[in-house]
């Protein structure tokens, strides 16, 4: 079985050492960054801070205009606990909430490539940022889950580490309008903040050319 | 500020408070000596059962929305039911399998959110491969109080009390509630007072003196248990032991506290909490006794300031009084407030007899963390009694016995009233009373309400809302609005939603 693994991934390697820059390259890749979220009052009253930790991951295809095309995935999970809030003063309640925010974003932009071994990169996108929003003790109806749509604006750079390896900076700013603090008993009502979008920055490795 | 069943009683002992001081005068007696414990002791409490038998309500029906979870059921397929097979059964409902949970043996099957998961489920379910399928429906831990009589307490269901206590079951013994009343029946023994007679009215028959008798005293069964009371203070007789000579202040300390889930008689709202019973009101008894002091503003006052200083967090006054305003009272909430402490005040039981302003209740709207409290029946309605007004904050179940009879009241323990007041009837048939036979009784009056939202604040305390005026804030914002749109005179802000107020807010919803 390990030999069979082996061959395979020399077979692949070897098809796609053959391919020439003015194809279309697919890569795959997986990132870690940080997210700061826009409706950050609402955020660090309910989970504490504003700012949590991304993992995602996904796939490009480099075209040989210099243009790309990536589709990703990530996610956002945190626990914190409901809350009161009066006169900006935050009262914990004890009652564990737990956010998830899960983007499926469509990302197109031009790469700098030159030939250097620094590639930068732009672009910019729409996504579909899945919320969900679940506590201990809640009601039919009182848990949150649905879509959002939203958009996002990226730069970056990429390192060519290997031949088959590279990895890439990347700071991605994005605005998912009208997706908090639709119901009254919300922090986010009570903070007047309703855009689910935020700054995120994240490093990642890409497999492939 | 309750009104008992009968309402007349309530009035005679009204004049008769005031006709005690001519009678004084009239059958003039040596002066007896104070009131003196005679003994630490008594026969164990008498439950005399409930007072007035009516039917107890149907059970609890499910507050919440949908009761299952949207885009997937549960699937057990039969064994030996090829995957192949499972899986063609599965596209008839567009549905796939995810991954097998752990300690399970059926298959959660993911469907579209917008499908009905009961129809999807049949669907599967007539499969001959399938066992079964069904919904994924929610589950909720149910706090059902298993004292025999709470289905005759209408009051906690008519505020989702069951599921506030499944987030918060009733409260810790850290936080005390203080009830400043007519006294709590929170101990035994004998007391020994000395009687003078007395009319009722003034042309009125006269109400020969018993001299000297011993009174018997027990704690209320379904009231009491250890450590259950703490800082007693009597200040109508400047004494630690604050006997309930009335039945008030037990009945209202009751529905702020009683012991729960004990299999005995009812229950209460904060059930866990220490109760601390201070004696600010002299009741009928306490008159004929000759009290030092009666239920006057600086009485009152001082019962406040004792509260606070002595640990209280949450105050009730089901009290009040028409007059002139109580600027005396006020400083005393103002102060409890600045201490911490959360005040609860009965809103008056006045409308159907000018519906004048309730002094004790009058500055509510002015001190964030005093809340006026108005009344509504079993149909969440105002009771015809409860006094409407701009300081009226908020409602909570106070009882309308003429929404459904007497059951249409709020019912806690309290004194056998037959035993107690027996001055009602005529003089030859006037005795001493005692305060140890207790029934279960049906009450109404904003004096009833009050301590629905002071034991919804020791609640409230407890899951971490410590500022007084952010346990105000949190039960106006979480408050079920009636009557018109937004806050009005009759409701306040609405009906108290202890369970809302404790689930609080969640970052989105």
């Amino acid at each position: 079985m390990r030999t069979a693994c082996i061959a395979a991934m020399c077979l692949l390697s070897s098809a796609v050492a053959q391919a020439q820059p003015t194809q279309i390259r697919v890569r795959g890749f997986a990132d870690i960054g940080s997210t700061t979220f826009n409706a950050g009052e609402s955020f660090a009253a309910v989970l504490g801070r504003d700012v949590g930790a991304v993992f995602g991951g996904g796939g490009d295809a480099v075209f040989p205009q210099r243009v790309f095309v990536s589709v990703r995935a990530s996610r956002f999970r945190r626990t914190g606990e409901r809350v009161f809030l009066f006169e900006r003063e935050r009262f914990g309640l004890g009652i564990p909430t737990t956010v998830t925010v899960t983007p499926l974003e469509l990302t197109g932009g031009y790469r700098f490539d030159y030939g250097w071994r620094v590639v930068p990169y732009a672009g910019g996108g729409i996504g579909s940022h899945h919320y969900t929003e679940t506590s201990q003790f809640a009601g039919g109806g009182e848990d949150v889950a649905r879509p959002f749509l939203g958009y996002h604006l990226m730069v970056g750079y990429e390192i060519r580490i290997a031949r088959w390896i590279g990895t890439a900076a990347e700071a991605q700013w994005a605005t998912v309008p009208d997706a908090l603090g639709a119901d009254a008993n919300s922090a986010a009502r009570e903070f007047d903040e309703s855009n689910l979008g935020g700054t995120t920055v994240r490093v990642k490795l890409i497999i492939g050319r | 500020m309750s009104l008992a069943v009968p309402r007349a009683r309530r009035a005679a002992c009204s004049v008769a408070a005031v006709w005690l001081a001519w009678s004084a005068t009239q059958h003039a007696q040596l002066e007896p000596p104070p009131a003196m414990l005679v003994s630490e002791t008594a026969p164990p409490g008498i439950d005399r059962g409930l007072r007035a038998s009516d039917p107890p309500r149907a059970p609890r029906t499910d507050l919440s929305g949908e009761p299952f979870l949207r885009g997937s059921v549960i699937v057990r397929f039969r064994p030996g039911t090829s995957p192949n097979a499972q899986r063609a059964i599965l596209a008839q409902v567009a549905g796939t399998a995810e991954r097998p949970p752990s300690y399970a043996n059926f298959d959660i099957v993911a469907i579209d959110e917008d499908v009905d998961p009961e129809t999807a489920a049949a669907r599967l379910d007539a499969q001959p491969d399938v066992e079964y399928a069904q919904a994924r429906y929610r589950v909720y831990p149910r706090f059902v109080p298993n004292d025999p009589m709470y289905p005759r307490q209408w009051n906690y269901p008519a505020i989702d009390m069951e599921r506030a206590w499944d987030i918060n079951p009733g409260a810790t013994p850290a936080i005390t509630v203080a009830v400043l009343d007519t006294g709590v029946a929170f101990r035994s023994g004998m007391m020994r007072y000395h009687t003078r007679a007395f009319r009722l009215l003034p042309n009125g028959p006269v109400f020969p003196s018993l001299g000297a008798i011993d009174v018997p005293f027990a704690a209320a069964p379904d009231l009491t248990g250890a450590g259950r009371f703490v800082a007693p203070r009597d200040f109508i007789w400047e004494t630690t032991t604050p006997f309930d000579l009335d039945g008030h202040g037990t009945h209202v300390a009751g529905t702020v506290g009683q012991l729960t889930n004990n299999g005995v008689g009812v229950a209460g709202m904060a059930f866990n909490v220490r109760i601390m019973p201070v004696k600010v009101i002299a009741s009928m008894w306490d008159l004929i006794f000759r009290s030092p002091q009666q239920g006057t503003d600086d009485v009152v006052a001082r019962g406040i300031r004792y509260a606070v200083d002595s640990g209280a967090k949450v105050l009730n006054l089901s009290i009040g009084r028409l007059g002139p305003p109580a600027p005396a009272l006020r400083d005393a909430i103002a102060y409890a407030v600045s201490r911490g402490a959360f005040v609860a005040v009965a809103a008056g039981n006045d409308f159907e007899t000018g519906n004048r302003v309730e002094r004790l209740a009058e500055f509510a709207p002015q001190i964030q963390g005093m809340v006026a409290v108005g009344a509504v029946g079993r149909d969440r309605q105002r009771a015809f009694y409860s006094n409407t007004g701009a300081y009226v904050e908020i409602v909570a179940p106070g009882g309308n016995t003429r929404v459904g009879g007497t059951s249409g009241g709020i019912l806690q323990q309290t004194f056998d009233f037959n035993l107690v007041e027996t001055y009602l009837g005529d003089p030859a048939g006037f005795g001493p009373p005692r305060f140890d036979a207790f029934t279960f009784d049906y009450l109404q009056g904003t004096s009833m309400a009050s301590p629905h939202v002071a034991g919804a604040a020791a609640l409230l305390m407890q899951q971490g809302i410590t500022a007084p005026a952010a346990i105000e804030a949190a039960m106006k914002r979480s408050a079920t609005d009636l009557g018109p749109p937004g806050r009005d005179n009759e409701y306040g802000e609405g009906l108290i939603n202890p369970r809302a107020s404790l689930r609080g807010l969640g970052l989105t919803r």
